[in-house]
């Protein structure tokens, strides 16, 4: 259930972030943001979709397979990227700065058993389930090497974090996503169609402890004083989730409907903040479904690059977001933040905008304020 | 067209739509023992059923698992096909290599290419991902293919396309093969920058392009 705006003021208590002094008020207006309210202005962060990956990596592509893995396992070093990623920056608007220990979004099937095979900005993982017997080896395992690793890059990054930056939680795919890592996604597709009781089998397995190992990092988080984020650098005082189905822009809605929907309702079932990450068109065609559970409080509208590019092209589907009354992150480009704002009305929109210089920032902070 | 052709190809066109391997299998040798001539079936009814299946997931009524198992089903019935087809001498429409390019290791997009392809007559040479364009300059030299197919999902890896021209150009193979590009950040502007001789932003667009590089256009 959301939190009605005045308890959460109330209980809000910000850690200290040097490099972002108005940490208090940002929270305060992700907080209307989440109750499609503006306190002054719709909150704002000066980074794009997926930009905090990309500051904080280094070319590894000449690294043989056991050197990308070590890489992305050497904890001392990815925390020294992130802190690199954000040295000397102030942050404005609700640019949070936030660690999430990463070994990609297939770590969630990793955890049972699947390997991962590491590149230079994700993973991917080895499919597991050639035959169905194999899926009887699937368990969860808390002692299991990415298990361990993340639950080591998050205590690292606690050493390391005071006052400079908070420390999230890594990217949970549970549900078809995490089936389709076990299983292969096109392998997935066919078993829709030749075996839909393994594959609601699997599905069953891919959630039944999510809550385990969200609990699990969630308790680790909450002990050192940390909000609850994740990949998204959102920070709340509750229970912060962003559920996912990267696998339904393969399917059908009468198959989301089948083996994704009952999964988007468990999953977000135990959380205070579920925002929807809506990765392209391909899944956005399951809105409906996906705006039926009503504790997916929020979505993220991610339009993608190539001819899905620009934002502008998006903004019937934005509205439509609108039309259901959540809240909607939009990634933008600083190119098309005027046309955008001419377009749309402030209320419910969470701007994510890719600026690298500061007085720029502060610019586009001025027009925001105008703006409403 | 006669009645019986008409009856045989439509049942075989149907299964495959239906996605149901057995079906089309069975079809296909009924067809064949009614002396339905096998290029008719192949034309007709299973390349035929896998057009209007690009046609029905461009107009998102079919999706990937769709798509999948009517492409399955139009292999089976090939498979029933193949032994007249070898006898007949009856030629695939042509051959093209797929690969994800280096530094890349996603591969639905090219499967799914790979897959349509073949349900529209191509031979497949499947290079797999993280393909480097020195293993492309091997399989054109090698493999005689018509078609280079590749596929990139990330921004990061997407300039390793222009690479792959500029080294199949320099190495003098630029115009013995056709080269289509796609993938989630790629363009036509980008395809065309690039050199690249085509570019389609989904398997089915992907198939008609193949299609048309090759002249084999219906």
């Amino acid at each position: 259930m959301m939190m009605k705006k005045q308890e959460i003021q109330q209980e809000i208590n910000t850690p200290e972030i040097e490099a972002m002094p108005q940490f208090e008020m940002a929270m305060k207006r992700v907080y209307a943001w989440f109750e499609n309210e503006i306190i002054d202005r719709p909150p704002v962060r000066f980074t794009a979709h997926n930009a905090f990956l990309e500051a904080a990596s280094e070319d590894i592509s000449t690294f043989t397979k056991e050197q990308k893995k070590q890489w992305w396992f050497d904890c001392e070093l990815q925390v020294d990227l992130f802190k690199k990623s954000i040295e000397g920056r102030q942050f404005h608007g609700e640019t949070f700065p936030v660690y999430f220990p990463n070994l990609g979004p297939d770590v969630y099937a990793a955890f049972y058993g699947a390997e991962l095979e590491f590149g230079q900005v994700t993973s991917y993982s080895i499919p597991f389930v050639r035959q169905w017997d194999d899926a009887d080896q699937l368990k969860l395992d808390l002692d299991n090497a990415y298990f361990k690793k993340i639950e080591e890059l998050t205590l690292h990054a606690l050493e390391r974090c005071e006052g400079k930056f908070l420390v999230g939680y890594t990217d949970l795919h549970p549900g078809l996503d995490c089936a389709a890592a076990w299983r292969d996604p096109l392998q997935l597709c066919y078993d829709l169609y030749d075996d839909p009781e393994r594959v609601q089998q699997l599905a069953d397995l891919a959630i039944q402890d999510f809550e385990k190992i969200y609990d699990h990092f969630d308790a680790l988080l909450k002990e050192n004083g940390q909000l609850s984020a994740s990949w998204m650098g959102i920070p709340t005082h509750g229970r912060m989730h962003i559920p996912s189905c990267d696998f339904s822009a393969l399917i059908s809605g009468k198959f989301f409907e089948q083996f994704g929907l009952p999964i988007l309702q468990r999953e977000t079932k135990s959380m205070t903040h579920n925002i929807f990450h809506v990765d392209g068109e391909g899944v956005a065609k399951h809105l409906e479904t996906i705006l039926s559970v009503p504790d997916v409080h929020a979505l993220q509208w991610v339009q993608g690059v190539g001819a899905n590019y620009p934002i502008l092209q998006w903004i019937p589907l934005i509205r439509n977001m609108q039309a259901y009354g959540k809240p909607v992150i939009v990634d933008l480009s600083v190119e098309d933040l005027d046309d955008f704002i001419d377009a749309m009305a402030p209320e419910g929109l969470f701007l994510w905008v890719a600026v690298e210089d500061e007085q720029e920032e502060l610019d586009i902070l001025d027009r925001i304020n105008k703006w409403v | 067209m006669s009645p019986e052709r008409e009856i045989h190809t439509e049942k075989v066109y149907r299964s495959v739509l239906a996605g149901d391997q057995e079906l089309t299998s069975a079809h296909v040798q009924s067809a064949l023992d009614a002396n339905i001539d096998a290029n008719v079936i192949l034309q007709e009814g299973l390349i035929g059923a896998m057009r209007e299946v690009g046609r029905l997931f461009e107009q998102n009524e079919y999706f990937v698992p769709e798509m999948l198992v009517a492409a399955r089903a139009m292999k089976s019935g090939v498979a029933v096909l193949k032994p007249v087809m070898v006898r007949e001498n009856l030629k695939p429409t042509g051959k093209a290599a797929l690969g994800t390019v280096k530094g890349d290791l996603h591969d639905i997009g090219k499967n799914l290419v790979g897959i349509m392809l073949e349900g529209a007559g191509f031979e497949i040479y499947d290079m797999g991902t993280d393909v480097s364009p020195e293993e492309i300059l091997e399989v054109i030299r090698t493999e005689k293919v018509d078609l280079i197919g590749l596929s990139a999902l990330l921004t990061t890896t997407m300039g390793m396309m222009e690479t792959t021209i500029q080294v199949i150009t320099e190495a003098g193979l630029k115009e013995q093969v056709k080269i289509m590009v796609g993938g989630a950040p790629v363009t036509k502007a980008y395809a065309d920058k690039i050199g690249a001789d085509g570019f389609a932003p989904d398997a089915s667009q992907a198939t008609r392009l193949a299609l048309d590089l090759v002249g084999a256009a219906s």
